[in-house]
């Protein structure tokens, strides 16, 4: 994996990560706080409800003063009669605000909106959990006041709610006095708000979650661009470095072979030339030339022919020294000698046109065609040609035999596959047809890769001539 | 050898001895120098300052090797026929395929020896074109007839082809005489020669000719 790679998958955990932990943290937060916020309220709520219960109990209180304080003691029964009538009368809230009386041993006195209750004892009455309601309410009536929750039916709404009422004691009748709200209004608001909040929290939430997203998303697209141009850049590098190693390789070959050439050939034929001066010498002197001379002239005749076949092997000097097309001739020639395959080679009126690069590029590309159409076509014969027209050297190969694999000819040289991208290194185009036809391989070079060439390397020659 | 008396002196051909590594001239003047009736009047191993030195000595026979720094011997070879038509050049190099034969033919070399001969035929090889003969090495004569070279009409020499750069860049056959230190008439053959073998008439043609062949700039 390379560098960038893994950056990005750094990069991609690490939002990953952050979105998780910002994502559980948020809504635990948020919920923790909504949670506490709808506990304050509720409690706020439920204060406000008890204490406006109280209000309600001592403004009822005042309006039956009169009637309750009155001293006459036989007149209790109307009094208390009056009273009772005064508080059935009292509503408020719609139907839902009233208030109850039940003496001490749990008789109802007054209940304006269920009035079968009036008369009866209920002081066994329980709610679903099994709490005796009215005796709670008479003790905290007896206690000096105080508020219960319980379950009662509603009646604007005709079913059993929570409802929570205060009751106090009327000490001179025993009467207990008790009213209530019901809180279901109050949960619904609760219930509203927390609502809410959970809306509030899945879209932070949802926030959350796109940017984390859209940031992995970009990730990865940056992340496969930076690849891609990587890629791109390494192939170039690839592609860049094979043609520097040919370069190289094709300047020490033709280093090696005028190093050979000139050097080490030229040392030879002057010791040739130094023993046939001593044999002449021998020879002016009456003097018989002895045998080793003559076998060791033999020998370096051998030597020399051995080395000039080296030399010419890594880089045919022709190439240097009369340009590609005498060069082709020369391999042409060479090739139908070996192989009795006539070749016909055609080329332009002008010579040495061409830079070593593309010369050097051209000639490997015959030597390979020509060493595949040996190996593989079976052609009976060949036709090289090479043409500069209109802005592009055209270098053609052609061949009628059985066609071959250009993927299966892994020759010892360069090979065509190498030899393709170096032409397109030149600016040039490559192309190769085979066919039970035949095969075809045409080079194209535009003019432009190698334009006053000639010129440039006489005009060099031309200013020495000057000298 | 056996004719080296006294009357030889007078007609001694003048050899110029080409070739740019010194180990193999001085060999080749040992071996030479037991024929009397030749005399190496001087050496020079560089294919440019060749020109100067022909011109200067005009030796019967200059020995030309082919590869060779700034300028190779075929290319001198066309130059110096070209400007000492009464030098006659022997091709003495290591390369030995018909290209270079032809190629050396062609720029008006008279014969053609390899460097592997012996030094005997070279001495006879020099003897033959002094007279005005050709002489080629047994192999090199076996190749042509084998392979007899084809007429070159079509194909241009370096020299020509110098001199339709020049021309295709404007410069006048006069300007080009002087750029090459040779004479105006040279040039106008020269010309003349251009046209036949691109089978072109005008010097508008010769400019378009050059330029579709990459040979100098639009």
């Amino acid at each position: 994996m390379t560098l960038p790679l893994r950056l990005l998958y750094v990069a991609v955990l690490q939002v990953i990560l952050t979105s998780f932990i910002t994502y559980f943290l948020i809504t635990d937060e948020y919920r923790e706080l909504s949670e506490k916020n709808v506990i304050i309220l509720e409690n706020f709520l439920i204060e406000q409800k008890k204490q406006a219960l109280k209000n309600y109990t001592s403004i009822a209180l005042t309006s039956v003063n009169q009637a309750y304080d009155s001293p006459e003691k036989n007149s209790n029964q109307t009094a208390q009669e009056v009273v009772a009538d005064t508080f059935t009368g009292l509503v408020y809230n719609g139907d839902d605000g009233y208030f109850f009386i039940y003496d001490e041993l749990g008789n109802n006195i007054v209940h304006p909106k269920e009035p079968y209750r009036v008369g009866k004892n209920w002081w066994q009455l329980e709610d679903s959990n099994g709490e005796k309601i009215i005796q709670l309410l008479i003790k905290n009536a007896k206690n000096g006041g105080d508020f219960y929750r319980y379950n009662w039916l509603k009646p604007s709404e005709g079913k059993k709610v929570q409802k929570i009422s205060y009751s106090i004691y009327m000490d001179k009748w025993d009467w207990m006095l008790g009213t209530g709200v019901y809180l279901d209004d109050v949960y619904q608001q609760l219930n509203n708000l927390q609502a809410q909040m959970d809306t509030h929290i899945n879209y932070t939430k949802h926030i959350i979650l796109i940017v984390a997203m859209s940031s992995i998303f970009f990730i990865f697209l940056f992340g496969i661009m930076v690849n891609l141009s990587h890629k791109k850049k390494a192939e170039a590098k690839i592609s860049e470095l094979s043609q520097r190693v040919i370069d190289v390789q094709e300047e020490e070959s033709r280093h090696i072979s005028r190093e050979l050439h000139d050097g080490i050939t030229q040392i030879l034929i002057s010791i040739k030339y130094s023993l046939e001066a001593t044999g002449l010498y021998l020879t002016k002197n009456q003097q018989e030339k002895p045998v080793t001379l003559q076998s060791a002239q033999e020998n370096l005749a051998v030597a020399i022919q051995e080395v000039r076949r080296i030399s010419h092997h890594m880089h045919p000097q022709i190439l240097d020294e009369l340009g590609l097309s005498e060069a082709i001739e020369s391999i042409a020639s060479d090739f139908s000698k070996r192989t009795k395959v006539p070749v016909q080679v055609n080329k332009p009126a002008l010579r040495k046109l061409l830079p070593d690069f593309i010369n050097t590029t051209l000639f490997r590309i015959v030597q390979e065609a020509l060493t595949n159409i040996q190996k593989h076509a079976k052609a009976k014969s060949v036709l090289i040609s090479l043409s500069v027209e209109s802005d592009w050297l055209t270098l053609i190969i052609q061949d009628d035999g059985v066609g071959f694999d250009i993927d299966m000819t892994q020759s010892k040289g360069i090979g065509l596959r190498n030899l393709a991208e170096r032409v397109e290194h030149h600016r040039g185009k490559f192309t190769i047809k085979s066919s039970k036809m035949g095969t075809i391989i045409t080079v194209k070079i535009p003019t432009a890769s190698f334009v006053n060439h000639f010129n440039e390397s006489t005009l060099h020659s031309d200013i020495n001539e000057k000298k | 050898m056996d004719n080296n008396n006294l009357d030889n002196q007078e007609t001694q051909i003048s050899v110029l001895l080409v070739d740019d590594h010194p180990m193999v001239q001085g060999g080749l003047t040992a071996c030479l120098a037991f024929y009397d009736d030749i005399k190496i009047v001087g050496t020079c191993n560089d294919g440019a300052e060749v020109l100067s030195t022909a011109k200067a000595l005009k030796p019967d026979v200059i020995l030309m090797d082919v590869s060779m720094p700034n300028m190779n011997g075929i290319d001198a070879t066309e130059i110096i026929t070209e400007q000492c038509p009464d030098v006659h050049i022997l091709i003495f190099s290591m390369h030995d395929s018909q290209e270079f034969v032809s190629s050396a033919i062609q720029a008006g070399a008279s014969g053609y020896v390899l460097k592997d001969t012996s030094s005997e035929e070279v001495y006879y090889a020099i003897k033959a074109i002094a007279k005005g003969n050709t002489h080629f090495s047994s192999s090199i004569a076996k190749m042509l007839i084998e392979n007899p070279i084809k007429p070159e009409s079509e194909k241009l020499t370096t020299r020509e082809q110098v001199i339709l750069s020049y021309v295709a860049r404007g410069l006048s056959s006069k300007e080009v005489a002087r750029t090459l230190n040779i004479s105006f008439r040279t040039v106008d053959a020269h010309r003349r020669n251009i046209k036949a073998k691109l089978k072109i008439e005008s010097l508008a043609e010769m400019v378009r000719y050059a330029v579709n062949h990459g040979l100098i700039e639009e």
